[in-house]
């Protein structure tokens, strides 16, 4: 552990620890620092350069993301001629989109290229000209990509890379011909990509979007978002829920979540709509004349509770069993040993865990 | 990460087996596969990344960055024809039809399609077909090239340094030999503060552009205690104008490969790696010859130059990619890796080829030494004038009578270089404006063809001196468009990595296209293209990620600076006359 | 777990076994490869050429059910080199030297013999965790299901044990739990033997203090165990079954015996989200509420309990599991409390009854940071388990002997069936199937074989194949891929409609724990027309990719 060192910040004097950014002094110091290439979860790029500084005994300025504090260093954040910059780079990433309606920002969330436009108080039209990349429509069921969006931020490349280790995509061609593919350009179903998804919330365009959203937001309503926990395997990643009207629309992963720190897979990620399913039961049902037969609660339930007393009374407690879930909540569980245990008094209860 | 490739390439095995034990075998397995394939067969891919535990997404995404790394077999090649500066000053139109129809002795398809400039703006215009090399300026003069025809540098008088024995046969180790080379890899080895010392005080500066203090630098690797070390010569000369390195390796390769010997043995790196630029078939076959020479006369090998010292010099080639000249690019590059530049710092002497501490200087740099410890360094100061050091080799090209390569003393004048030593326009008119450091160090105009060629007196003007190639404009060339044909460049060779310059570059083109368009009649969608300019310059010199896009505005700026009212002219949408003409009022 | 997931990345030593993790745990996964980038090793034990083999330094192919002889022989490596931690197995373990004699049979070439991993590879893992600083075991259900299930697990506890990587960071012996709650039913007492916080129901204390928190006498019997309460069913002593979220026809082995236990029931109470076929045996089907419809708690793998929340409406009437419960209990006239207004109370119960919960509540365990035990309210929470002492006194070093699986390849079964998941199929596919997208990605079952046993049997990619084994038989489609090993053959469990695997998975179980053998069935495997309908097409739809469920 080194001791906490200075520097200057805006003329305040913040302290810092050894391997810090300036840019993460900045954010956490409360200063608006703009980025586009940048994710918490990735190692700094340094590309869009909207986070760049003045740096004292510098001739031009840094990008702070890929700048590490020194001691002693003096920095300003925000002068005229940075914000000036940044207001001009915004415009041409701005530029190299279309000018239609974001589907991102329509169903999902603001996204951060707009958020920054709207920040700067800017558009696309100063710097019109060619729109870079190609559309690409890739036919898996998950991900919409129209790279028509990119701004070649390579988030996408970089979190399959450095967060998933899956390596799927890839930056093609240089320049303004920058492109994102699989390897020999194929469809991601058939390439390393499990189809993940995190790419899409690394995303900060309308590029890349999650297919289960987009078209959900010109539908009316409040779309209210619930933390919670996945309910597949025993990782236990947070994520956030989207509901409107008390209808599951779609998950976004939680990036402060303790498990998965932004991470999901695909099962997380898209395998949520089994609770909107048509299969679902909506009434307690009891087998009459061989058939089971939607009935009201009371009579399924008093119909079970006299059903368990009488077997109770006839074989005994042990001619009882309870098997409880490993995947509904624990609440379940506790109640239903409890009833094993102190109602049918035996300890004749389970759990899945065994198969 | 997939590990298992179906069905194994033998070819593919024979050459990673053969390779791998190598140095960065990286560019060379995968030239070696496409010599042999004609292309980048995916199995034989798969196999590369296998067994460069590269994942084969990030390796095809690092193929793609290269021009001439080719995924699709292509039995018949192409013609292709460099569409820069220098070549578009020539009707490259008829040079196309007429190279179609040609009899050069090769097959192509008839396709014409452009390159980047590949260093041959003495004997424009350059035309590829497979790995051949025709140029011809005119319909009617389309001869093969080749590097026995390579130009020798034309007579000055002036005392040399570079090319003091360049005309006499040092090509072959014995003509070297024989005019005093490879002594200095001994004094390197005995007494190597001694040499960075006789290099500090010479004032060699590195002359790929940067200028950084060479004994330094060295001084610097020296005084790592990390290893392996690596001596880099960069020989990717790519920028348009720029084709003195070509000559010198041509003419004189042992002064390079000494160079190089003197840094291993002062630093103590026992591997040079000259990573050479893949235009440069003739060389890469010449100089391997200098190399084998010299390693068989013990200069270079497990004892070079009897010091009881290992040093071994391989060549890689590029693939053709500017960038790969910005220094990290091409430690990217050499390992595989996508080569966008790195962050700097930490800086290639203590973080280079594979993160270890690595020399890299320009071929002009390394060409200079030999002399340097043989003369003295006080000999090398004095040849250059003023408060300048020694002397430094510029590519003229363009409207001049003899282009070639000119070593002239730092401080020289630009008009004695073109008027003097390179015999000014071929048909009299005047020069309008000349390009610098190849094309990025913007325009020096007529009026200020006095200045001292160093670097302060360039910056000065707001240009700047660069890697020295120089490309002359007449009185008859349009300046706006000549700006747009260097952006243009620029904006077909950035990286992608940068927004500045990714999107800068090529809004800057379109804007000056715009403008020439709008003279002809289109009408201009720009209320305020000055302002506009002015914006994006700002950015791009600015907020760039390196030089490529940090120097950009150099070209827009002077352009603004020496022919503002031709400018005017475009943006209100008259046509200018001639330049001549309009010079002479 | 022993350890926490986050710390897996300073993890410098990984040795995961029987855990196929980029495809079942793929975000624990991401936690070894980051690991890895960080320059640790990774040694990989499983029969299969799974994904997470292709980042390892050493991929040991063993042999279907030979853990414990590989275990052992590395054991014995470390004790000869001189690796283990003295200190540690003199202060914290015992039984150090009976081990030490017991494991001289176990040389690295038995171990070879046994497993048929080459016995250097052998020797540079056991070294390589041995020498390591810290050292992590990661393993699934590829070490606990086996009839020598318990054998497996304590063979790496040794390996823990005396080389002190249990109670320490970034180390111990973690089993990754497959269902996102299965330890929260543990930690609730759905078990046999235990009251909620794995307090034993045979202890008369506790059940003493349960008595008084419930009001009621209880047994002083522990219970059966879910595979024993089956065959009860079948001879009839057990009357009456409540099945809670489980699709228990589909999911044990050997399906015709568990048929014929649910209809042997004279009443069979199945509550789930679904009419599951486990559901459509039952008298009573209660419909349950989602996750997303309820509030509660989850407790992860690393003993982590974090909160889900209602975002969502059940359909119709459908309702929170406990509050089912809890209403047939008020209707049974017990005496016992049953009058909970919501989840919050339900837990604040639990915490009250459980020592390891005993520091929680609904505010407390809002961010999810915590891993039980977490005695009282100012408890940080544990991490890391058995830091400074076990909890019984000295970890004993356990004497165990190689038993090979119960059934092995014959002239009339030659082939070795192992089971498991793939990633975007979970278990029996009730959620991801009926999720949009993912019959996509998966459209149906498929064997994986290897081609030289493929070309043996004369199978083109795409091909159907009965595939029987002494409990029964199944079809599907073939696909031939390098993943398992030449005689090995793969299946999931995901598609039970078309492809019932269970119906011929091997119903031995571990003697211990009652864990049947799913990893491990002789099975034959031959060609068959194409079902009616279906042309002999690739096995995975073009583009959906052959590699995407072997490539987490």
């Amino acid at each position: 552990m080194t001791d906490t060192m200075k520097m200057q910040l805006d003329g305040q004097e913040v302290s810092f620890t050894e391997g810090e950014t300036v840019l993460e002094v900045a954010r956490r110091e409360g200063t608006f620092v703009p980025t586009l290439c940048w994710d918490e979860r990735l190692d700094p790029y340094g590309s869009c350069r909207l986070c760049v500084v003045e740096v004292e005994g510098r001739r031009i300025p840094a990008s702070s993301c890929t700048l590490e504090a020194e001691e002693g260093m003096v920095v300003r954040t925000g002068s005229d001629k940075l914000r000036k910059m940044q207001s001009t780079l915004v415009e041409m990433v701005l530029s190299e989109n279309p000018g239609d309606e974001c589907p991102r920002c329509r169903d999902i969330g603001t996204c951060e290229v707009h958020e920054l436009a709207e920040q700067f108080d800017v558009g696309r039209e100063r710097f019109l000209g060619a729109i870079s990349n190609a559309s690409k429509e890739d036919s898996n069921p998950f991900l919409l990509r129209d790279y028509d969006r990119c701004i070649s931020c390579f988030r996408c490349v970089r979190i399959c890379a450095e967060v998933e280790g899956d390596y799927a995509i890839t930056m093609t061609g240089r320049g303004w011909n920058k492109g994102i593919a699989t390897a020999f350009g194929g469809p991601l179903m058939g390439s390393e990509c499990t189809l993940c998804g995190q790419c899409i919330y690394t995303c900060p365009t309308g590029a890349l979007a999650d297919k289960k959203m987009v078209g959900q937001g010109s539908i009316p309503g409040k779309v209210e978002e619930t933390r919670s926990i996945c309910p597949y395997c025993g990782t236990g990643c947070s994520i956030n829920l989207h509901a409107r009207d008390g209808k599951m629309i779609g998950v976004t992963p939680a990036l402060d979540g303790p498990v998965n720190e932004g991470a999901l897979c695909v099962k997380g990620q898209f395998g949520f709509d089994f609770v909107n399913s048509n299969d679902r039961l909506t009434m307690p049902l009891v087998r009459k004349e061989g058939q089971l037969t939607p009935v009201s609660w009371d009579e399924a339930l008093d119909y079970t509770a006299q059903r368990f007393k009488s077997i109770r009374a006839e074989h005994g407690p042990k001619a009882f069993y309870a098997i409880a879930s490993g995947r509904a909540p624990g609440e379940g569980a506790y109640m239903l040993q409890k009833f094993t245990r102190a109602v049918m008094n035996s300890n004749q209860v389970d759990n899945c865990s065994r198969a | 990460m997939k590990s298992e490739v179906e069905i194994q390439d033998p070819v593919t095995t024979g050459i990673l087996d053969r390779l791998m034990t190598q140095p960065a075998p990286f560019l060379e397995v995968l030239h070696a596969i496409q010599d042999h394939h004609g292309y980048l067969p995916e199995n034989a891919l798969k196999q590369v990344a296998d067994r460069f535990k590269i994942p084969i997404s990030e390796l095809y995404g690092t193929v793609t960055f290269y021009h001439f790394f080719q995924l699709e077999p292509k039995p018949i090649p192409d013609i292709r024809i460099c569409e820069n500066s220098t070549c578009c000053l020539h009707d490259l139109e008829a040079i196309s039809s007429e190279v179609v129809d040609a009899d050069l002795g090769v097959a192509h398809s008839g396709q014409v399609e452009k390159i980047s400039c590949p260093g041959r703006c003495d004997t424009p215009v350059p035309i590829l077909v497979g790995e051949k090399f025709f140029h011809g300026a005119r319909a009617g003069a389309v001869a093969e090239a080749t590097a026995a025809e390579m130009l020798l540098p034309p007579e000055t008088g002036l005392e040399e340094c570079l090319f003091r024995d360049i005309r006499d046969g040092v090509g072959t180790l014995d003509g070297a030999l024989a005019h005093g080379a490879w002594q200095g890899p001994a004094m390197a080895a005995s007494d190597p503060q001694q040499v960075i010392a006789q290099l500090k005080e010479s004032g060699l500066t590195g002359r790929g552009g940067a200028g950084f203090p060479t004994g330094v630098k060295w001084e610097a690797v020296k005084n790592e205690s990390r290893g392996p070390k690596y001596i880099i010569c960069n020989a990717d000369e790519s920028e348009v104008g720029c084709f003195k390195d070509r000559v010198l390796m041509a003419h004189s390769p042992h002064a390079m490969l000494e160079g190089m010997a003197c840094a291993g043995l002062v630093t103590g790196a026992e591997i040079g790696i000259v990573y050479l630029r893949w235009e440069y078939p003739e060389i890469l076959e010449s100089l391997q010859i200098a190399i084998d020479e010299a390693t068989r006369a013990g200069m270079l090998g497990e004892d070079a130059c009897g010091t009881g010292i290992p040093f071994h010099i391989l060549i890689r080639r590029g693939a053709g990619a500017y960038i790969c000249g910005e220094e990290t690019s091409l430690l990217n590059s050499l390992e595989g890796k996508h080569p966008f530049p790195r962050e700097k710092p930490p800086f290639p002497t203590t973080h280079g080829l594979f993160d270890l501490p690595t020399v890299v200087n320009n071929v002009e740099t390394f060409c200079a030494v030999p002399a340097i410890l043989e003369k003295g360094a006080a000999w090398f100061r004095d040849l250059g004038l003023g408060e300048n050091a020694g002397t430094r080799v510029f590519s003229v090209s363009g409207d001049i009578t003899r282009p070639g390569n000119y070593e002239v003393p730092v401080g020289t004048s630009l008009r004695e270089l073109l008027d003097t030593h390179a015999g000014g326009t071929p048909d009299g008119k005047a020069i309008q404006g000349v390009t610098m450091a190849g094309i990025s160090g913007g325009f020096v105009g007529a009026a200020d063809l006095d200045v001292a060629l160093d670097p302060a007196s360039l910056t000065e003007l707001g240009a700047m001196l660069g890697a020295g190639g120089i490309i002359v404009h007449d009185e008859s060339r349009c300046m706006i468009q000549a700006a747009r044909e260097s952006m243009h460049f620029l904006a077909q060779e950035s990286c992608g990595k940068c927004f500045p310059c990714r999107i800068g570059t090529v809004r800057v083109t379109e804007l000056l296209d715009e403008l020439i368009d709008h003279s002809t009649g289109n009408p201009v969608i720009r209320s305020h293209p000055l302002e506009e300019l002015a914006d994006l310059e700002e950015v791009l010199g600015e907020t760039s990620a390196c030089g490529l896009g940090l120097a950009a505005p150099f070209i827009t700026k002077t352009m603004k600076k020496y022919w503002p009212d031709v400018l005017q002219d475009y943006i209100e949408g008259r046509r200018p006359e001639r330049q001549g003409e309009r010079d002479a009022k | 777990m022993s350890n926490s997931i986050p710390e897996i990345e300073d993890c410098p030593m990984m040795l995961c076994v029987g855990t196929n993790m980029t495809e079942c745990h793929p975000i624990i996964a991401l936690r070894v490869k980051k690991a890895v980038r960080k320059g640790a090793k990774l040694f990989v034990v499983d029969p299969r050429k799974i994904p997470l083999a292709e980042l390892a330094d050493g991929h040991l192919q063993i042999q279907l059910g030979s853990d414990v002889a590989l275990f052992n022989a590395m054991a014995k490596v470390i004790i000869d080199e001189d690796l283990h931690d003295k200190e540690y197995v003199e202060q914290r373990t015992e039984g150090f030297e009976e081990l030490k004699k017991h494991l001289e049979s176990f040389t690295l070439e038995y171990a070879e013999e046994i497993s048929g991993v080459p016995k250097d590879l052998i020797r540079e893992c056991a070294i390589e965790y041995g020498s390591a600083e810290r050292a992590g075991i990661y393993y699934t259900l590829g070490i606990t299901e086996h009839i020598c299930g318990v054998s497996n697990v304590q063979s790496l506890c040794n390996l823990a044990l005396i080389t002190g990587n249990l109670g320490k960071r970034s180390a111990g012996v973690n089993p990754l739990r497959g269902q996102n709650n299965i330890q929260g039913a543990g930690d609730a007492g759905a078990l046999p033997n235990n009251y909620p916080g794995f307090q034993d129901v045979t202890s008369a204390e506790n059940r003493e203090k349960f008595e008084k928190a419930w009001g009621v006498p209880l047994d002083p019997d522990k219970g059966i165990t879910k595979i024993t309460a089956l065959d009860h069913a079948v001879d009839g002593r057990l009357k009456a079954m409540w099945i809670c979220g489980e699709n228990t026809l589909v999911t044990d082995p050997d399906v015709k015996h568990t048929t014929k236990a649910l209809e042997s029931l004279d009443f069979f109470v199945v509550q789930d989200m679904f009419l599951t076929d486990t559901a459509q045996k039952a008298h009573v089907v209660f419909p349950a509420a989602a996750f997303t419809e309820v509030d509660g708690f989850f407790t992860n793998s690393d003993r982590r309990i974090q909160r889900i929340r209602k975002a969502s409406d059940p359909p119709g009437e459908a309702k929170p599991d406990w509050w089912i419960i809890a209403e047939v209990a008020k209707r049974m006239e017990s005496g016992v409390h049953f009058e909970y207004d919501s989840s919050r109370e339900v837990f604040d119960e639990l915490a009250s009854v459980s020592p390891i919960y005993a520091g929680l509540d609904y505010d407390r365990i809002d961010s999810g940071e915590l891993h039980w035990p977490v005695p009282d309210h100012d408890h940080p929470g544990t991490p890391v388990l058995h830091e400074g002492e076990f909890i019984n006194g000295k970890g004993k070093l356990q004497l165990l002997d190689y038993v090979p699986p119960s059934e092995n390849p014959d002239d009339e079964y030659p082939f070795y069936l192992t089971t498991g998941r793939r990633l975007p199929t979970y278990h029996t596919n009730t959620m991801t199937g009926r999720s949009e997208g993912f019959r996509i990605l998966v459209p149906n079952e498929w064997l994986e074989i290897h081609p030289r046993d493929a070309e043996k049997l004369g199978f083109e990619d795409g091909d159907w194949a009965r595939i029987s084994s002494r409990r029964g038989d199944v079809t599907t489609r073939i696909a031939i891929t390098r993943t398992s090993p030449v005689g090995t053959v793969f299946m999931s469990f995901a598609f039970p409609e078309e492809t019932l695997t269970n119906n011929i998975t091997n119903p031995d179980v571990d003697p211990i724990t009652e864990t049947p053998e799913f990893k491990v069935a002789a099975v034959a495997v031959e060609r068959i027309d194409a079902p009616a309908g279906f042309s002999a097409e690739p096995a995975l739809r073009e583009g959906s990719g052959r590699d995407l469920p072997s490539h987490g």
